[in-house]
């Protein structure tokens, strides 16, 4: 079970850095609407609060020094007290789910003063809209925004056309036919279990502005209907089961560091679709060892922390953080993931399709 | 080796940047001359000069002495958008950008002399840089707007619309200047609009002549796009303006507009004066991945193959690097930099031919480059005296999907990054053989290159360090952390005696230099000898 949590937690710090470098280099070409970096750059929040101390500690890394979230991998929490009981944000620190990990150690006092500073109202800096294309929004609609981003741009995207695992809303019939909104309030508060969509505890004034946030997005959408797609999970079934796993057990050399009944084992529980397919093909963060042989002839293990060609560091088994210039040590790293960097010029389409099909049968 | 010493005088002999130290005009004064050939205290257009080399003649700093390379001075913007421009030095002042904002610094000592601040609306996803011509800037906005600032004060002189922000346009280039004309492009590929460069009046503003890169926008099978995002380059003596063009839309979705979507993604030669096209090459036949071909094409004059060529170099975002003869566009030579897996092969004209197999799909289809391409916008350097010509590489694995339930409007369709990492590449532009390369990170650096007469390479890695390598190998010779990636290409000059290389990461602009004492030495070694 170690193993299997082991190979499934991400190494954060890594995961977080790459997927900001990543988004630093991607983001001239992709243009995509909606990137208003400005409304998800706040200041720092001010220390000295117990709790503050320990989000900054434990959370901050992936949820954002203000508790924006790092989208669209990381959800803000924000207002999560209208989704979630401290019961059960409680259980989720301790257990972790899905790439997050767990934090058992975190108990008693420091935990209370994390759920009072989790569940508290947000900074004003953060008040603020989407500023899609540089329109403005107003009134009841720019409240609404920041409801919104806190809320639902997780899964429904910052401009509400559709994200990682939400649909596009300025497309949805339910939002088009719902002119009193009566049956979008209805969703909201409930959620859709079925789909994975939580209810969420929100006041009426809320609602308004969400729906209204939605209504002129949609309104954009129409005026501007060419951003980007999404992929359904329907797109996605192509691919044949057996040929999947003839390839996963043979050429493609998978079972070299991965078993369906270990780490494998309900992976298709976890992860559909695109983020299925995307962890897939290249798991973004995965983690690396390095072994760091001192000028004194000690040698120190640890989890990769960072490395350029000038300085390597680890994260050793008590989490403490070590670097040294690279000139002075000798080391070598083991990262087992470059064996999917290996992979990328020999799949086929069919090899990837066929892959993809024989994930989603371990349930 | 002959035949390379040869080649290398008529490189110098031929593009007119031989004339040596020539003091530049005062007062904030920048005529013909001095674009034609720049000053070593200078940085008048966005490249430097108009072959788009980023290549400086000055030897200062060297592979030698650049260990001692240290911080002269840093300007901070205060502002979170990353600086993505070139800055312009002219008469001791930087001109520099992000949206909606110009600085004039003092180049020697980083104080700020004045700050515009026009806020607008449209897309604000970067900036390049501002262009320059007598006492005048010429700035662009993210509502496609060319403004002209009096470059002594930053004050308003004129504001003239480049295109229609509200149907989906911006502008995000630094314009360049020939003889009399500015000459400004869009940005806008959300939506079905054509792309085009237009020319403007350095003092009234008025437009002097517009190039349309496509059909108008409705005509039955064409594309539109090809928007004209990036700053070209010039060669006074054919009076050719080399521009390369953006991907053509719908994006992703090429069923709508059959055939090579002239010219979309291509690199074309157009007449400065009347803005008419004398050649076009298509680098992208009918792209359907974003492969935007706006890349500097790059100006040199030297042997191909043993014989003398007027040459023009692109590496492209789609992965290819090519050589043409920029006197007519006949290929010279088409080659893969990185790993490219969406070409069924070259034609006989030079160009990649489309696989329809990896044009995007329902399901999927794993394209090699990703959507930023194999490079993308910051500059490349050619260095003459080794030929080598070195690119900011980004290897990197994308999925690409369209359905028909994508529509056929602006991105129509979707695509998403897998892997990807920076490597600087040294390619031989005779063979597009890759010299040497060095690896710059996960991810990507983004950095662009300068080279120098003395051997030096100028860049970034994806961690944000700024680093010095030998030209000759590839070897990091110094580097510096500055907290960031570097999102621009350095550019260097001359002010007093002392060389500075200008870098930025973030929203900081650094001045790099020799420290005083060994600057002082090595002149007073000079004069000994």
């Amino acid at each position: 079970m170690k193993t299997v949590k082991g190979l499934r937690i991400l190494l954060i710090s890594v995961a977080a850095a790459v997927s900001l470098l990543v988004v630093g280099y991607i983001q001239e070409p992709i243009r995509a609407a909606g990137q208003d970096e400005k409304a998800l750059r706040p200041s720092a929040p001010s220390g000295g609060e117990p709790g503050a101390e320990s989000y900054a500690k434990h959370c901050a890394i992936c949820h954002g020094e203000q508790r924006e979230g790092i989208l669209p991998a990381f959800p803000p929490l924000l207002g999560i007290n209208h989704r979630m009981t401290d019961d059960k944000i409680a259980d989720l620190v301790h257990a972790g789910k899905g790439r997050m990990p767990g934090f058992p150690s975190l108990q008693d006092g420091e935990l209370s003063a994390l759920l009072h500073f989790v569940t508290s109202a947000e900074p004003a800096s953060l008040i603020t809209g989407s500023g899609t294309k540089g329109e403005e929004n107003s009134g009841i609609a720019e409240g609404g925004a920041a409801v919104f981003q806190q809320n639902c741009a997780f899964c429904h995207g910052r401009d509400a056309m559709g994200g990682e695992t939400g649909p596009d809303l300025t497309q949805s019939k339910l939002v088009r036919e719902d002119r009193t909104g009566e049956k979008i309030t209805q969703v909201i508060r409930e959620g859709r279990p079925a789909n994975k969509m939580p209810g969420f505890n929100l006041a009426n004034p809320e609602i308004s502005g969400i729906i209204a946030f939605i209504r002129e997005r949609e309104a954009a959408a129409n005026a501007h209907p060419g951003g980007r797609r999404g992929v359904a999970v329907a797109d996605l079934q192509t691919g044949n089961v057996q040929a999947g796993k003839q390839y996963f057990d043979g050429i493609g050399g998978c079972v070299k560091c991965h078993s369906p009944s270990g780490d494998l084992a309900g992976v298709a529980t976890r992860f559909e679709g695109l983020e299925l397919e995307e962890r897939m093909l290249y798991p973004e963060g995965a983690e690396s060892t390095v072994s760091v042989k001192l000028p004194s002839g000690q040698t120190i293990s640890g989890l990769l922390a960072y490395r350029d060609e000038f300085t390597v560091a680890l994260r050793d088994g008590k989490g403490i953080y070590r670097s040294w210039p690279i000139a002075r040590v000798r080391f070598t790293v083991d990262s087992p993931v470059d064996a999917h960097v290996r992979l990328f010029n020999k799949y086929s389409d069919d090899d990837i399709h066929n892959l993809m099909a024989y994930l989603q049968t371990l349930r | 080796m002959k035949l390379l010493k040869d080649s290398l005088h008529y490189l110098v002999a031929a593009f007119g940047l031989c004339i040596p130290f020539a003091p530049s005009l005062n007062a904030q004064d920048l005529e013909n001359g001095q674009l034609l050939n720049p000053s070593p205290d200078s940085w008048p257009l966005y490249h430097g000069d108009y072959s788009g080399r980023r290549h400086v003649r000055l030897t200062q700093i060297t592979p030698q002495n650049v260990g001692s390379l240290t911080l002269a001075w840093a300007f901070q913007t205060n502002q979170t958008p990353q600086i993505k421009s070139s800055p312009l030095l002219v008469d001791g002042v930087l001109y520099f950008t992000v949206p909606d904002n110009v600085w004039a610094v003092d180049a020697r000592s980083g104080h700020l002399i004045w700050h515009y601040n026009r806020p607008s609306k449209g897309e604000h996803i970067g900036h390049r840089g501002v262009a320059m011509y007598k006492g005048w800037l010429y700035f662009t906005t993210p509502d496609a707007h060319l403004i002209s600032l009096d470059a002594k004060d930053g004050r308003f002189r004129w504001d003239k619309l480049i295109a229609d922000a509200s149907r989906g346009y911006w502008s995000t280039m630094a314009p360049l200047v020939v003889k009399n004309h500015v000459i400004a492009g869009v940005g806008g590929d959300l939506d079905n609009l054509p792309g085009y460069l237009r020319a403007f009046d350095p003092d009234s503003g008025a437009t002097q002549w517009q190039w349309d890169v496509t059909p108008p926008a409705g005509t039955p099978n064409a594309a539109t796009g090809g928007m004209t995002w990036m700053t070209g380059t010039y060669d006074p003596e054919l009076n050719l303006l080399y521009w390369g063009t953006g991907n053509p839309t719908p994006v992703l979705n090429g069923t709508v507009r059959p055939g090579d979507n002239a010219y979309t993604c291509s690199i074309v030669a157009i007449n400065p004066d009347d803005g008419k096209l004398a050649w076009g090459f298509s680098v992208s036949p009918h792209d359907t991945h974003d492969w935007d071909a706006v890349e500097t094409p790059v100006l040199v004059d030297g042997e191909f193959h043993g014989q003398p060529h007027k040459m023009l170099m692109q590496t492209s975002r789609n992965g290819y690097f090519f050589v043409l003869d920029r006197t007519n566009g006949k290929n010279l030579l088409t080659v893969p930099y990185g790993p490219v897996n969406w070409t069924l092969g070259i034609d006989k004209q030079g160009r990649p031919i489309p696989n329809p197999a990896k044009e995007p799909a329902p399901d999927g289809r794993l394209v090699a480059p990703d959507e930023g391409g194999l490079t993308n916008y910051r500059a490349p350097s050619f260095d003459p005296k080794t030929g080598l010509f070195i690119v900011d590489a980004h290897p990197s694995y994308s999925l690409y999907f369209a359905k028909p339930a994508d529509g056929a409007y602006g991105w129509a369709g979707a695509d998403y990054g897998l892997w990807g990492k920076g490597v600087i590449e040294a390619i031989d532009y005779q063979t597009g053989k890759i010299r040497w390369s060095h690896d710059v990170g996960a991810g990507g650096s983004g950095a662009g290159v300068m080279t120098t007469d003395s051997g030096l390479t100028i860049t970034g890695d994806a961690y944000g360090n700024l680093l010095a390598l030998d030209t000759n190998n590839g070897r990091a010779l110094w580097h510096a952390g500055t907290g960031s990636p570097m999102q621009s290409s350095p550019i260097s000059y001359e002010l007093d005696g002392r060389q500075y290389i200008i870098t930025s990461s973030g929203g900081v602009l650094f001045a790099w230099a020799l420290p005083e004492g060994i600057i002082a030495a090595k002149r007073s070694a000079t004069e000994r000898h």
